[in-house]
């Protein structure tokens, strides 16, 4: 018995062994830039390497303090885009995608159709007319053009993903929804949202991490750098005709991946709830 | 059982026929907000971006009607042949890689091990980097001339390693590595749909006396297509729109010598560098048709091999 | 019922709209006017920039600056899709190579018409920013082409600095294969010009043409061709950089540069900068003359250029008040002395009279140097013309196909002719 035991212990030892080397491997870049933002800015690109041998916190600290405003301001800034951003694309996407997965109407096919050309065209040449149309409502400089359209189900590549998980729900709770009087909106919201729980968590995972990271919107709706969200603000330390400030800039990128590493390993825990469809087939 | 086929049903019969169509009240009221969003947001501008393919338009002047001579000047266009050249090798090199280091990293972290929650993370990593401008001075740091890759070759005694990104022949491979580096996200939705797997088909298998590939085989990839299949319309529309890394690495160049120059770039240097944002719209639209046959291809070939419980 | 909801859609829309711009932002209180102003550099730049705003605000109680600066690189793709949204800030920081770009097309204000005052600036100097059609930008600072030097990689190698106002290109040539075979592995002797536009000008004023003239291009194939073999023999020689650094070269910000970590002798560098690379390379830099083709200083000709300029939205609603602005940053002496030289020399005089006392070092010796090519210079180059603002990257490419050996030097600058002639409208 224990030769079996120890036998498995090795193996899973040296499973996570390979892993802990893949992940090394992986993450080497950020590795690197995380080792950076400890060493003075004069330092940084003279080694490609992780020793560290001149330990200063001076760039967390200059970092936090070099723009107008510390750097909590822009991570509030983000943190309320990406919030509403959030709630957006889970209320709109997920009715948006019952509609096309479970209903039944004339045009659903063409509607489908349209949406998925929506993510096909390049933003480029759709920010210069969109840009217009917001200008002319006003909005520019706020935060609503990067969130207002979350609550429109602009997102199409959410609406998809949660079509594809919807039509992977048995047809037989449909039918017994159906025979118990339940209407749609109780149907969709009693049964299939909690369900689709992967799929939401997805969404909401997705949609935080790249929202936070979303630069050119951004750059285009916020003229202020009151209202800059992280991406901008850490472009502010940059000038590539001027000098840079890059070790301020890399301790602020590694403080701005803390919230989504965080949101990722929390929003991880929804990914893993699966269903059991026991009390169902049964 | 085709991914449209069933869509399109209720659309082909229902003509005026209350009765076919059950659910259009409920349809209409579920997609109000997308309804909503598109009118606004997305077909005005849409549609005026396809006016302005049709004129020739610098930005700060109104545009002027051209007819068809944007599409003409792409005839001759040589820089616009390569772009397409670069991200058509771009996608059916890359996609494919990042889809099935995607699933196999998934399928190997869905269960059965202690920490998986933390190796998740850490392999998702490299995405939340992304779109960063530190991203460049990271790529440079492993594949500049003067980078990691070639100090350990060099020491591996290699007399003269190629310049990596800033090799004509090599920089495109490099952007494809980065891509396949940010996998991050295909797995997590790889993920996803692994645990709405019933654990139960797996006991049964396994009592059954089905091994671990027997089982992937038999169960994980055919309930896994509706995903797979997702993942793989999603992350080809994406790579033909391919930008953000290519534009960091290259500092907007799209070099060296245009070998990095996607269509997506090659439409932005246009539009926004050039002040001929009527060419760049045109090219957009070339690259929507093209991105839009392939998708119909897809899901007209789905029909053969995704698999749908309903 | 058939499509009556689609009606209501998009009669929902066009209730919506009007209603929707009316709560649009906060309508300024009476009497006080807001200006945005828009510029790119680093946080030090912000810095200045933002005290001169402060020292002017408190001049003009009843005008209030907004500041929407960024970095170099997105700054441009904002601007144009700001100005196609006819919402350019009023104030706008402005390079010369997009100045045509904007003010042909309508969308700067004539600021001599406004009311800003040139006259004491130093001669040529306003008319960095003049067009056809009108002065669309002031001067913010001077500054011009020059080589740069690294005395320690010169001792290093054992060779004596070049005597800046005898040298040609041929020995520049010998100085720097000189060095680089002294040095160790990666160290060279001069930057590979290829992707270089200041010295591709050079070599075409020297050769009695210029890059763009009244009627458009100036210059033909045959004149670009030697410029592209001589680049492609230093790279050969080992002089300059591989191919794959040089390319490799044009991706970096200015403080990551071979120059910038003290891995090349001498490149050209526009002055203004000389302090940004003297930072990170951690020693002196002396600033030398261009080489010419005859070997005499006199003959470089060498040319006095805006590092940047200042502009104004020609649908700004507060011409009078940006002028007043414009004014007070370009000739005001309390704005000369908080802005300094960090956007190069003041174009004005006066103001530089007073800075002078107040700037470091290395920038005594980069206004020393814009003095002394004073009697050097060639005519003044015409700006930019619209389609030229990109020369340095196509420039660039081209370049890097000579080195790679994709391209002969000869076709190199007959396609680079035929691309540019094609742009330029």
């Amino acid at each position: 018995m224990t030769d079996a035991r120890a036998g498995f212990r090795i193996r899973s030892a040296g499973k996570h062994a390979l892993l802990i080397a893949a992940c090394i491997l992986m993450i080497y870049p950020l590795l690197w830039m995380l080792v950076s933002s400890l060493r003075p800015t004069e330092v940084i690109f003279r080694s490609p390497g992780l020793w560290l041998r001149d330990i200063t916190a001076e760039n967390y600290v200059l970092g936090w303090n070099a723009l107008t405003h510390p750097f909590s301001h822009y991570l509030l800034n983000s943190g309320v885009v990406v919030l509403g951003s959030i709630l957006g694309n889970l209320l709109s996407c997920s009715m948006a995608a019952y509609a096309f997965a479970r209903l039944r109407f004339r045009g659903r096919n063409f509607l489908f159709a349209i949406m998925l050309l929506t993510i096909m065209l390049p933003i480029h040449v759709v920010i210069v007319p969109q840009y217009i149309l917001f200008s002319k409502f006003v909005w520019v400089n706020t935060f609503l053009p990067l969130v207002l359209p979350k609550f429109l189900a602009t997102d199409a590549f959410f609406v998809f993903l949660m079509v594809q998980f919807i039509r992977g729900l048995p047809k037989e709770l449909d039918e017994a929804a159906r025979i118990d009087g339940c209407g749609h909106f109780r149907f969709f919201t009693r049964i299939v949202l909690p369900l689709m729980t992967p799929a939401i968590a997805a969404t909401a995972i997705f949609t935080f991490i790249w929202t936070w990271n979303d630069f050119f919107s951004s750059l285009i709706y916020l003229t202020s750098p009151d209202n800059y969200t992280v991406p901008l603000a850490l472009r502010s330390f940059l000038d590539s005709s001027s000098g840079s400030n890059w070790g301020a800039m890399f301790a602020m990128s590694i403080l701005s991946l803390l919230p989504v590493f965080l949101a990722f390993l929390f929003g991880q825990k929804f990914l893993v709830k699966g269903i059991s469809t026991t009390g169902i087939k049964g | 059982m085709n991914a449209l086929g069933e869509l399109g049903a209720p659309g082909r019969r229902a003509m005026g026929r209350k009765g076919d169509t059950p659910d259009s009240k409920a349809g209409f009221l579920f997609l109000l907000p997308w309804l909503c969003g598109l009118a606004f947001i997305t077909v005005g501008p849409m549609l005026a971006s396809l006016y302005l393919s049709f004129t020739d338009y610098n930005l700060l002047e109104a545009p002027n009607w051209v007819g068809l001579d944007n599409f003409k000047r792409m005839l001759g266009d040589g820089r616009l042949h390569n772009s397409l050249k670069v991200t058509f090798a771009y996608v059916l090199i890359g996609t494919p890689l990042q889809l099935a280091l995607a699933l196999a990293i998934a399928v190997l972290l869905n269960r059965g091990m202690r920490g998986l929650a933390f190796y998740r993370s850490i392999f998702y990593l490299p995405s939340l980097l992304g779109s960063s401008v530190a991203i460049a001075i990271l790529w440079r740091q492993i594949f500049g001339t003067a980078g990691l890759v070639n100090q350990a070759l060099s020491v591996l005694g290699v007399a003269s390693p190629p310049g990596w990104i800033a090799d004509p022949r090599t920089a495109l491979g490099t952007i494809i590595l980065l891509h396949v580096w940010t996998f991050g996200s295909p797995m997590i939705i790889f993920l996803a749909g692994l645990r709405q797997i019933p654990a139960e088909y797996y006991e049964a298998a396994a009592m059954d006396g089905a091994g671990k590939w027997q089982q992937f085989r038999r169960i994980t990839l055919p309930l896994l297509t509706p995903i797979i299949f997702f993942n793989l319309v999603l992350q080809i529309i994406a790579a033909f729109q391919a930008f953000t890394q290519a534009f960091v690495v290259s500092n907007g160049t799209g070099g060296p010598s245009d070998a990095t120059m996607f269509c997506t770039l090659y439409l932005y240097q246009r539009g926004f560098g050039l002040f001929d944002m009527g060419y760049a719209s045109a090219m957009a639209w070339l690259l929507l048709a093209i991105v839009g046959i392939l998708t119909a291809a897809n899901f007209f070939f789905s029909r053969f091999w995704v698999f749908y419980d309903d | 019922m058939k499509g009556g909801w689609r009606a209501g859609v998009l009669g929902l829309a066009a209730a919506l709209a009007p209603l929707l711009a009316g709560c649009g932002r906060g309508g300024a209180e009476s009497g006080t006017v807001t200006l945005r102003f828009s510029w790119w550099g680093n946080d030090k730049r912000t810095q200045v920039t933002l005290q001169a705003i402060e020292a002017f605000q408190k001049k003009n109680p009843n005008i209030r600056i907004k500041a929407e600066n960024g970095d170099w690189g997105s700054y441009w793709d904002k601007l144009a899709t700001q100005g196609a949204g006819n919402d350019a800030p009023d104030v706008i920081q402005m390079n010369e190579s997009y100045i045509a770009e904007y003010g042909k097309r309508g969308a700067l204000l004539d600021l001599e018409k406004a009311g800003v005052k040139t006259d004491r600036f130093a001669p040529g100097a306003a008319d960095a920013g003049r067009l056809k059609n009108g002065l669309f930008g002031i001067n913010a600072g001077i500054n011009a082409p020059a080589y740069m030097a690294n005395p320690k990689i010169f001792e290093a190698a054992g060779v004596p600095l070049p005597d800046d106002r005898t040298w040609n290109w041929d020995r520049m040539a010998d100085t720097a294969r000189r060095i680089a075979k002294a040095c160790p592995k990666g160290t060279y002797g001069m930057e590979n010009p290829v992707g270089v536009e200041p010295v591709f000008k050079l070599w075409l004023r020297q050769a009695g043409k210029d890059q763009y003239g009244e009627l458009g291009m100036a210059w033909e194939p045959a004149d670009g061709a030697p410029f592209f073999e001589w680049a492609k023999k230093l790279a050969s020689d080992g002089a300059t950089p591989s191919a794959s650094e040089v390319s490799e070269e044009t991706a970096k910000p200015i403080d990551q540069t071979l120059a910038a970590t003290g891995k090349l002798a001498m490149w050209s560098q526009w002055s203004n900068q000389a302090s940004a690379v003297e930072k990170v390379a951690g020693t002196k830099i002396l600033l030398l003359r261009p080489p010419s083709a005859t070997g005499r200083c006199a003959d470089n000709k060498t040319w006095y250029k805006a590092s940047m300029l200042w502009s104004a939205s020609a649908k700004t609603r507060h011409p009078k008040e940006v002028a007043a602005f414009i004014d007070f940053l370009a000739n005001s002496q309390d704005a000369g002395r908080i802005l300094g030289t960090e956007r190069g020399v003041p174009a004005n005089l006066d103001v530089r009279k007073a800075v002078e006392p107040s700037m470091s070092e290395t920038d005594k010796r980069v206004a020393a140097y814009l003095d002394a090519i004073a009697s050097d210079l060639g005519p003044v180059p015409i700006v930019t013309p619209v389609g030229g603002g990109k020369f340095e990257s196509i420039l660039q490419r081209h370049g890097q196909d000579v080195l790679f050996g994709r391209k002969s030097p000869a076709a190199a600058a007959k396609a680079l002719h035929e691309e540019m002639k094609g742009l330029l409208k």
